[in-house]
């Protein structure tokens, strides 16, 4: 009797065991910044990846395996080490998304690289993420270099027309926030600027938990200057736009770069008066020529059922487009061992204006997207709507007259 | 000319932004002898509270002195008795510090967890309105920041110069052995000091909010440069921390708009290190008093 009730159980477990591994879900990594100080867009980036797994799973999952993510929360860099260090050893995935912070993926994806497994950004920024030559770091998202670019592109050739000048008259001030980022992104501008022959009085830097910029608003006034160029987060760009506005500094163009100058409560904080005609060099966002980003309408409706509200920036969209792609060419290959992710990669060749973000998907140099772009946005009648690329524009860019 | 004038007179609005802020702060550490790590994340409070009082009720933003006040003070009390004294019997300084950092650490995160990451704006209700004062042009929130710093400070001095706790209070401060043989009680002393120096910085916090853009982290852009002003002055002096904030307001916009954005930090800290190289105890203070410490 005993001896019967023992072998059912261990029949049971076995039998258990041998369900669950056929039913093998394939587990990957979802390393965000889940709370801290980035966690509103950490939470927002890894909000696309879930959105794109579960699209997936719901289309039969990868090689006819479920997809599973792991959440691991990287609050700091060393968490971020610790975190992939126990997805990648403890969780066994086999591969990690990621990481929307910059600092973050950079501490992280030492640990995937040392450890052969690949890591994929979707979201963070700076050019030391694939500048470092990792073999099996892959980015999917624009990148500082592509927000800067954009940038001196508008000025060339839209706004300079817009203000009814040639772009050499134009004075540019640089001003940015004097972390990595910042300051990566004003180099690039420099840079561009100065190939574009463009006339850049200033360039400034300053700390993102400043309290003050009206000295620096007064300089600028004082230079003249008609169109700047800001690279900032949400608490900075808030204390330009108002001290700009309240010592009367108009310039013909202001042009923030991401982070703040994209969120609906900055605009809300500095009031929709003030920040109407602002510039925006960003991820694409939704309000978008749909022909150019097919997809995206159906991305914000699942967005929408599924977490009851808009989304609250770009940053899902773009994890949801690079993980969905991504995905979807794991699924053509059969196995998941490094090398076959990293040779499936190399088959990834996706043009623009085809997917939920418009820009295309193939990747270069150091596993960079080399087709990844971003987009030109402006703030009108309290709307962050798309006014660069034509063939994105929802609207016409508007100048102050 | 006019130019010079409008960055002074950004300087001393910056001054007096600095100096409301770190009254409360000076207070605590002139009297209870703690460094307050967490005194920007009470600012942080004190402002989602302005908020939530602003914005839910459609009220003036000055109204909600009278919730945030009280409720700063109990909180200041609550952290010395609950947080702060325990820790004293222990008889290393350090622990209190740390207590403090933990303490402003779970804050964030509490306000994390409640608020979000996002950005809370306070209504203005006209104080973003500038005002022209000849050739210069501040904002009407920013001079009445200005008075209430100055009314702060007058008033605090007068209440520990004058009344009967005030000079138990100082009592306290000069020697806790001593008081205590006089008959103070010690613990209500400093459990009330934290009250009032919370209680300040709910005062800053009402006429901040409209002004700023409140996030988990509002305190910690703040309470660097309040800590400098407090060691400038003077630790524990709070006429010292008053002048140290004018002086540190006026370096960095002046530093900020001669010299360049980038280096208004080198000009502020040097001038700090300096200060502090020439004369150690602070513009205005005395030696520090540690009686307490040694037995």
């Amino acid at each position: 009797m005993r001896k019967s009730v023992v072998a059912a159980s261990v029949a049971a477990v076995v039998l258990g065991l041998a369900a669950g591994a056929a039913r093998a879900d394939v587990k990957f990594g979802a390393l965000y910044p889940f709370s801290g100080q980035l966690a509103l867009l950490g939470e927002e980036s890894a909000r696309g990846l879930e959105l794109a797994v579960e699209e997936i799973n719901a289309a039969g999952g990868v090689q006819g395996e479920k997809v599973v993510l792991v959440r691991g929360d990287a609050v700091d860099n060393n968490q971020a080490i610790g975190e992939a260090r126990r997805l990648i050893s403890l969780e066994r995935v086999v591969a990690l998304f990621g990481t929307y912070s910059s600092a973050r993926s950079i501490a992280a994806s030492q640990v995937a690289e040392l450890a052969g497994v690949p890591y994929f950004e979707l979201g963070a920024v700076a050019d030391e993420v694939t500048g470092r030559g990792l073999k099996f770091l892959y980015r999917t998202n624009p990148t500082a270099e592509d927000m800067a670019k954009l940038a001196v592109e508008m000025i060339v050739n839209k706004v300079a027309g817009g203000l009814g000048k040639k772009p050499e008259e134009l004075k540019i001030g640089i001003i940015h926030e004097d972390s990595n980022y910042g300051t990566s992104v004003a180099g690039h501008q420099k840079k561009y600027a100065a190939a574009a022959k463009l006339n850049v009085v200033t360039s400034q830097a300053y700390p993102a938990s400043t309290v003050d910029m009206s000295s620096l608003v007064l300089d600028l006034k004082r230079r003249g200057v008609d169109i700047v160029m800001q690279t900032s987060y949400q608490n900075d760009s808030v204390l330009f736009l108002q001290q700009a506005n309240e010592a009367g500094f108009k310039p013909g163009a202001i042009i923030g770069g991401g982070g703040g100058y994209s969120m609906q409560p900055t605009a809300d904080a500095v009031g929709h008066g003030v920040i109407e005609g602002v510039l925006d060099t960003d991820f694409t966002q939704f309000l978008v020529n749909t022909k150019y980003t097919p997809g995206i309408e159906g991305f914000v409706e699942a967005y929408k059922k599924k977490y009851n509200g808009n989304p609250r920036s770009g940053h899902s969209l773009n994890n949801y487009v690079g993980a969905k792609l991504i995905l979807q060419e794991l699924n053509k290959t059969k196995g998941f061992t490094p090398d076959t992710i990293t040779k499936a990669m190399k088959n990834l060749d996706v043009k623009a204006g085809t997917t939920a973000v418009g820009y295309g998907f193939k990747f270069g140099t150091n596993n960079q997207n080399e087709r990844a772009a971003m987009m030109g946005m402006q703030w009108q009648n309290g709307k962050l709507v798309t006014v660069y690329p034509d063939e994105a524009a929802v609207s016409p860019m508007q100048f102050r007259k | 000319m006019d130019i010079l004038l409008q960055v002074l007179a950004n300087g001393l609005m910056l001054g007096g932004l600095f100096a409301i802020v770190s009254v409360g702060l000076t207070l605590i550490f002139g009297i209870v002898k703690v460094v307050n790590f967490a005194h920007g994340e009470f600012l942080m409070l004190g402002m989602y509270g302005t908020y939530l009082v602003t914005s839910a009720l459609g009220l003036h933003p000055f109204v909600a002195v009278i919730a945030v006040v009280p409720v700063l003070f109990i909180l200041g009390a609550l952290t010395q008795r609950l947080l702060i004294q325990p820790l004293m019997a222990s008889g290393d300084d350090h622990i209190q510090i740390f207590a403090t950092v933990g303490l402003s650490t779970a804050l964030i995160n509490l306000a994390l967890l409640v608020f979000g990451a996002d950005i809370a704006n306070t209504p203005p209700h006209g104080l973003r309105a500038p005002v022209e004062i000849g050739p210069v042009r501040v904002l009407t929130g920013q001079i009445v920041i200005f008075l209430a710093a100055i009314a702060l400070v007058v008033g605090l001095q007068a209440f520990l110069a004058r009344t009967q706790t005030g000079r138990a209070i100082r009592a306290v401060a000069q020697n806790r052995a001593a008081a205590e043989l006089m008959g103070i009680d010690v613990k209500r002393i400093y459990a009330l000091t934290f009250g009032i120096g919370a209680a300040c910085v709910g005062v800053a916090a009402v006429l901040v909010a409209p002004l700023y853009p409140t996030s988990p982290n509002s305190g910690t852009y703040f309470v660097l440069t309040a800590f400098v002003v407090v060691v400038l002055g003077g630790l524990g002096s709070i006429g010292g921390a008053f002048a140290g904030s004018l002086l540190i307001g006026l370096i960095d916009s002046v530093a900020g708009f001669y010299v360049g954005s980038d280096m208004r930090e080198i000009a502020v800290f040097g001038v700090f290190l300096l200060i502090l190289i020439l004369r150690p105890s602070g513009l205005f203070g005395s030696r520090l008093k540690l009686a307490h410490v040694s037995p």
